[in-house]
């Protein structure tokens, strides 16, 4: 235990026990990394070579990383609460001085939960793609990309230092990058793939600034010493950090304002959808600012502001799924908006953090199922995924449909499935809270049954509403019975919390609060279901019980169009930066004709329009450049001699 | 006897290089120019050496006549070539490269 | 420098030799010496064999002097206060310390590699890609005679040693007037070079005419603010200068007109905003090999040479050149950045790449970390040499490359023509794109490495603000390399479409050179972290 006192009775702390060194089963841990990274490696340098196996090579290497990780977790549970943490040194990466960075991996209760939802569901997903790509002649590059991402992720939530997790943490944004631009014969993939980096950019900007402060200020950047040296530092260092990192966050996970990368995205392969919302890359924010307990709970502001982003992009993401008739856009929103009730939880501090975890696991189930059953829809569609040409599906495709309505009870909250569960824990914790909080994320709920009923009444129940020349049909073998077992998972997900059993697994690391309610807990629980059962019946009475029309109706209200727009988050964006730099390049001969790059967005637009008008500054007289050099040394010494001489 | 006429001198000298290297269009008259600058320096390097009493001011002049030299040699084949080429020896017609 | 005692007119003059100590300065001497040897090449050895004499003579003396270097590095003496090693050789003329022979050392790695792209002679088939004969007017019988009878200036392998001896004079020069010669010496031979190009020769010639007045423009600044400084101080040695301004023996306008005329030539050499104009026009003009060879080393020389004036020399004077240097990187980075977004040629783009690289740099030179006894923290100096060195290969290999995607017209520059070069030629693209993601500076890759060792060293450094402007900034150029790598991967070919030529091994190796240091320098800096480390500081 801590030291640390001066806490209220009912809470618990981290304890800031060092790990112990890694032996035994554990020495093998760099393998749980190493295997997909090599896997990755092979069938990317391979060549053709490699079709043939590229993707039975492509599943084994992360159900490997997964067996090691069974093995791992089920030693971990033989341990005592508190000496779970093991790191693993592989070997001194940068040395100079009094600051080191060991190129070190760590596994803790969080980051064993995470190795296993990443390589669980990762595995799943693998082999799940087999079918899905079987048509595709670069199908062994996408396994390899595949497991690059998973090597990436692992990376990511293995690292035992700042540093390393932030090789990880942009190792998955370039896979991210390379997957969604995967059909680069698409115009649009192309650009979503370089939305989706360069906004990415902008998240891990945060990142590189928290990491560089903490080294500044701390001189050192890994787990142990930055929560060793976080007590004693300032409440102002702190919340710069602890907003910094929100920021990263933000861009890995989608949050506001950085979310607009995520619904373009979808451009991607299905099984890469599932995989960057179920298991990977969004989850990454949830685990930083997790990770970052140790800052975050002594930085109050900083935690305000990471509660502010995930209630906003709770409710941002819920409607926007509301108004999407593209199945994997309509998912993709109530990623987004699933993603923020953890931000959520995870800035309610020791309160929270255990039951974002707790919900990012049965997200990671039920999130999986329901892309995974998108995509086996889309697949028998001919690639169509506007919902209003789908409808009547179910008698065709009974083993999509009935695990696609597993996920949609766990998604919406049914009682005793699992999303009931994590939801219900994020619910109470938020009125522990604030009212105002609590009320929000209620409300976000109710929104959610609202879509996710329409997304399932307009694709398996409605009349048909498809073309004659789409035959529907059951997906093969290979990609039912994933969908069979994620089903299942997000089922019966909440047996995670039987007896509380992930609050106390994961207290060593995030420490524990209960919450304190005015109410006894069934109340909230009730109008948790009372919420989510009004959601559902308006969708009934606004979706089954009228015709959906085959083309999106135009003269809708205002609040639909605004949602279609993705709540103008792009106009937004080109109002503000883009038309000024219109306005600007308007007077140059900038036309970028060359097909280089036809989207400038947001800022681009500006900065696009500045460098424009600056090159031509550039005028081709040597004249004029030496004048820029005249001008430019009398500047200098004036400027010396005024700084120094007044 | 005061050292400051020179240096003003030297500096008056230095300003006419200077502007005459952005005036000028022909690429001698505008090489010509950055060797006035130069010998400004040379100027400023011998008054120095006599108001410090030392002779590193005096040798410093010499080695910056013969770098100037070899700048000559160097200078002058590139604009003879560039000359021969375009007919013209004006540095505001080799703009080819820009932006 | 020569000090005058007593009356000139003694009866006895002794003359004393000159005390230089050979063996601390032969690499330096190697080089020159190989130079002359090229240039009776030139003229006793018949035209047929020039090519292989001149280029083995070449590679052979750089690898010499190599080994030289690492010879010299091998016995360093310690200096007194434990901080530096090396001493004052040549009679003050030099300072052979651990930065100098670290410097020298990345210069002669980058430059050997550069020969080898100088010797490429598949690519034009048969001959190398400068002009076969540069007194031949474009366009007329006498160049038509030139190329049918398959001529070709091998001259400009001893043009080129004698830069990089000028090169490897400049950091090491301990007094200024050694610093101006090394800084011509290095000049002049890149001016010619520059004009030398075998295809699109107005372009060439024209990169060299601008290169050689703005060059010729920037050292009169540099030698008059060197006049000044010695007005200042009444020497020209950096430890006497130093001394000066440590004790402040007045005339602060002299010493601050000084400094900045100074810094304007060196910052010109840099190619630091604002006196960056000629890097883009002359970085496109210049024939590619010779472009990779200026932005590898050329920026290693004037980095050495900026660190050294401006720590040794002015470091007493640091908080009065800091606030304009403060700018100078700001602007620097900004130019860069925002310029490179919209250019359309590959080489220009590397141009303005530079020039935000520059920006970078700066931002470690001024967040001034001096070693101190008792921690040995990431210095400046570390932070810098490695950056130089890291950046020096990234910018070579990615050279290297743009030398192979041609068409009809000899290289390919224009953006647009490699369009889909990813389906062409999967792995030269994928080689490019890993240039352009260590020029982003990815993780894992050399340039996340050297952006990283700069900025903890600028932000222990006092200089937070500009680290925050130079993680925007490389925010923004994110933009444009990654616009590179969807245009070679995700667009489709215009018209034909570019070719791939194989090029012969040498050029192959260079960019092999390229990839290996990226890769190595991101996932094992560790090594040359400590050897920039034990460098150590320069010596007073």
């Amino acid at each position: 235990m801590s030291p640390m006192t001066a806490l209220p009775v009912l809470s618990e702390t981290a304890s800031a026990v060092a790990p112990a060194q890694a032996g035994g089963v554990y020495s093998l841990l760099w393998l749980v990394v190493a295997l997909p990274a090599v896997s990755a490696a092979i069938l990317l340098l391979g060549g053709r070579s490699t079709n043939a196996w590229g993707h039975l090579l492509g599943c084994a290497a992360p159900i490997a990383s997964f067996a090691l990780g069974v093995l791992m977790f089920v030693s971990l549970l033989t341990r005592d609460a508190h000496d779970r943490a093991i790191e693993q040194h592989l070997f001194d990466w940068i040395t100079t001085g009094s600051y080191d960075v060991d190129a070190g991996l760590l596994l803790d209760p969080l980051s064993m939960l995470f190795v296993l939802l990443i390589t669980g569901v990762g595995s799943i997903i693998h082999v799940y793609s087999i079918g899905y790509m079987a048509e595709d002649p670069r199908r062994r590059r996408f396994f390899g990309q595949l497991n690059l991402f998973v090597a990436a992720m692992l990376l990511l939530v293995l690292g035992s230092d700042y540093l390393v997790l932030f090789v990880g943490w942009e190792g998955v944004g370039l896979a991210s990058y390379l997957l969604i631009g995967f059909w680069q014969h698409k115009h649009s993939a192309a650009t979503a793939a370089k939305k989706a980096f360069v906004v990415n950019r902008v998240g891990d900007m945060g990142m590189a600034l928290a990491v560089m402060l903490m080294f500044a200020t701390f001189g050192t950047t890994s787990f142990v010493g930055v929560s060793a040296a976080a007590e004693g530092a300032s409440t102002a260092t702190l919340t710069a950090l602890g907003l910094l990192l929100l920021l990263g966050a933000c861009g890995k996970s989608a949050q506001v304002p950085l979310q607009s990368w995520l619904l373009d995205a979808m451009e991607g392969p299905t099984p890469v959808s599932a995989l960057i919302h179920a298991a990977t890359m969004v989850t990454a924010g949830v685990y930083l600012v997790t990770r970052s307990n140790f800052i975050f709970n002594e930085a109050p502001t900083a935690q305000t502001a990471v509660v502010i982003v995930g209630l906003v992009t709770a409710l941002w993401g819920a409607i926007i799924g509301c108004a999407k008739d593209d199945i994997k856009k309509a998912l993709a929103g109530s990623t987004m908006s699933q993603i923020g009730y953890m931000h959520l939880a995870a800035g309610l501090g020791p309160i929270g953090y255990a039951f974002a975890i707790f919900h990012l696991l049965t997200h990671g189930f039920f999130k999986a199922n329901l892309f995974l059953g998108a995509g086996s829809v889309m697949h028998s569609m001919n690639d169509e995924v506007d919902m209003r040409r789908y409808g009547g599906l179910a008698p065709l495709m009974p083993i999509t449909f009935l695990t696609f309505a597993m996920g949609y009870l766990a998604i919406i909250g049914f009682p005793l499935f699992s999303g009931f569960w994590s939801k219900d824990l994020i619910l109470e914790a938020a009125f522990a809270e604030n009212l105002v909080v609590g009320f929000g994320a209620l409300l976000g709920a109710g929104i959610t049954a609202f879509y996710m009923t329409r997304v399932m009444l307009m694709t398996f129940l409605s009349p048909k509403r498809w073309a004659d020349d789409v035959h529907p049909h059951e997906s093969p073998r290979v990609m039912t019975v994933p969908l069979l077992v994620l089903a299942a998972l997000s089922a019966v997900g909440g047996v995670l919390y039987l007896g509380g059993w992930v609050v106390d697994w994961l207290t060593p690391v995030v420490g524990e609060e209960h919450p304190e309610l005015g109410v006894p807990v069934w109340v909230i629980s009730l109008a948790a279901v009372a919420v989510v059962a009004a959601g559902v019946a308006v969708a009934w009475v606004l979706v089954a019980k009228r015709d959906v029309p085959r083309e999106a109706p135009v003269r809708v209200s205002v609040f639909t169009t605004a949602a279609r727009a993705d709540l103008f988050g792009d106009a937004l964006n080109e109002a503000v930066f883009m038309r000024p730099g219109q306005h600007l390049t308007r007077s140059l001969v900038y036309v970028d004709n060359r097909g280089v790059d036809g989207t400038v967005n947001g800022l681009g637009g500006l900065i696009g329009g500045a460098s424009g008008r600056l090159r031509r500054l550039q005028t081709g007289f040597v004249r004029s450049y030496a004048l820029t050099m005249v001008a430019g040394a009398f500047v200098v010494v004036v400027a010396l001699l005024a700084a120094n001489l007044s | 006897m005061s050292t400051e006429p020179f240096l003003v001198l030297s500096a008056l000298l230095f300003t006419i290089g200077a502007f005459g290297v952005l005036i000028r269009r022909n690429a001698i008259v505008v090489f010509m120019c950055v060797e006035l600058m130069l010998n400004a320096a040379n100027l400023a390097f011998v008054t120095f050496a006599r108001h410090h009493g030392n002779l590193d001011g005096q040798i410093a002049a010499f080695f910056v006549m013969v770098v100037a030299a070899a700048e000559v040699v160097v200078g002058l084949a590139i604009i003879v070539t560039i000359f021969r080429t375009r007919r013209s020896a004006s540095v505001d017609d080799a703009s080819l490269l820009k932006y | 420098m020569i000090a005058v005692h007593g009356s000139v007119l003694a009866q006895e003059i002794e003359i004393e030799s000159p005390n230089i100590a050979y063996s601390a300065i032969y690499p330096i001497l190697i080089v020159f010496g190989v130079a002359l040897v090229g240039v009776l090449v030139e003229a006793f050895a018949p035209r047929p064999r020039r090519y292989v004499v001149q280029t083995v003579l070449a590679a052979a003396g750089l690898g010499l002097a190599f080994v030289g270097t690492v010879l010299v590095a091998g016995d360093l003496p310690e200096t007194q206060n434990g901080l530096a090693r090396g001493g004052i050789e040549a009679e003050g003329a030099l300072a052979v310390d651990g930065p100098t022979l670290f410097i020298w050392g990345a210069i002669l790695l980058l430059s050997f590699f550069s020969v080898l792209l100088f010797a490429e002679r598949r690519l034009e088939s048969g001959v190398t890609a400068f002009a076969g004969q540069a007194a031949a007017l474009p366009g007329t019988e006498a160049e038509r005679e030139a190329s049918t009878r398959g001529l070709e200036h091998t001259e400009v392998f001893p043009l080129m040693l004698f830069a990089v001896g000028g090169m490897m004079l400049f950091p090491a020069s301990n007094d200024l007037l050694t610093m101006f010669v090394a800084l011509e010496v290095l000049s002049f031979p890149l001016y010619l070079l520059c004009g030398l190009a075998r295809r699109r020769r107005l372009l060439s010639q024209e990169a060299a005419v601008k290169y050689f007045l703005l060059g010729a423009f920037a050292s009169g600044f540099f030698l008059y603010g060197i006049a000044l400084v010695y007005g200042y101080a009444g020497t020209v040695t950096l430890a006497g200068i130093d001394g000066a301004i440590t004790n402040r023996v007045g005339g602060d306008g002299l010493l601050l007109a000084g400094i900045g005329l100074m810094a304007v030539g060196l910052l010109f050499k840099i190619g630091a905003a604002p006196f960056h104009a000629w890097t883009p026009d002359v970085y496109q003009g210049a024939p590619t090999a010779v472009t990779g060879f200026m932005a590898a080393c050329t920026k290693v020389a004037a980095f050495g040479a900026l660190l050294r004036v401006f720590y040794v020399a002015f470091g007493g004077a640091q908080w009065n050149w800091m606030p304009m240097m403060w700018i100078v990187a700001a602007l620097t980075m900004g130019v860069g950045c925002v310029l490179t977004l919209t250019q359309t040629d590959v080489k220009r783009m590397l141009a303005y790449s530079s020039i935000a690289h520059a920006g970078f740099l700066l931002t470690g030179f001024v967040g001034v970390q001096a070693a101190t006894r008792d921690s040995d923290d990431m210095t400046s100096l570390v932070a810098v040499m490695f950056y130089l060195l890291a950046y020096g290969f990234t910018t070579l290999g990615a050279f290297a490359v743009v030398t192979v995607v041609r068409d009809s017209s000899g290289e390919a520059t224009h953006l647009s023509r490699w369009a889909g070069l990813g389906k062409q030629s999967p792995v030269l693209a994928g080689v490019f794109a890993l240039f352009m993601l260590a020029f982003l500076g990815l993780p894992a890759t050399s340039g996340f490495m050297a952006k990283w060792a700069v900025f903890t060293s600028a932000w222990a450094g006092d200089a937070q603000l500009l680290v925050i402007i130079a993680v925007l900034a490389s925010v923004i150029t994110a933009f444009v390399y990654i616009r590179v790598i969807v245009l070679m991967f995700f667009a489709d070919p215009v018209g034909e479409g570019p070719t791939v030529a194989m090029p012969s091994v040498l050029t192959v190796v260079t960019i092999a050179a390229g990839v290996v240091v990226t890769v190595a320098l991101g996932v094992a800096p560790q090594p040359v972290l400590d050897l920039a480390h034990q460098a150590g500081e320069f010596v007073r």
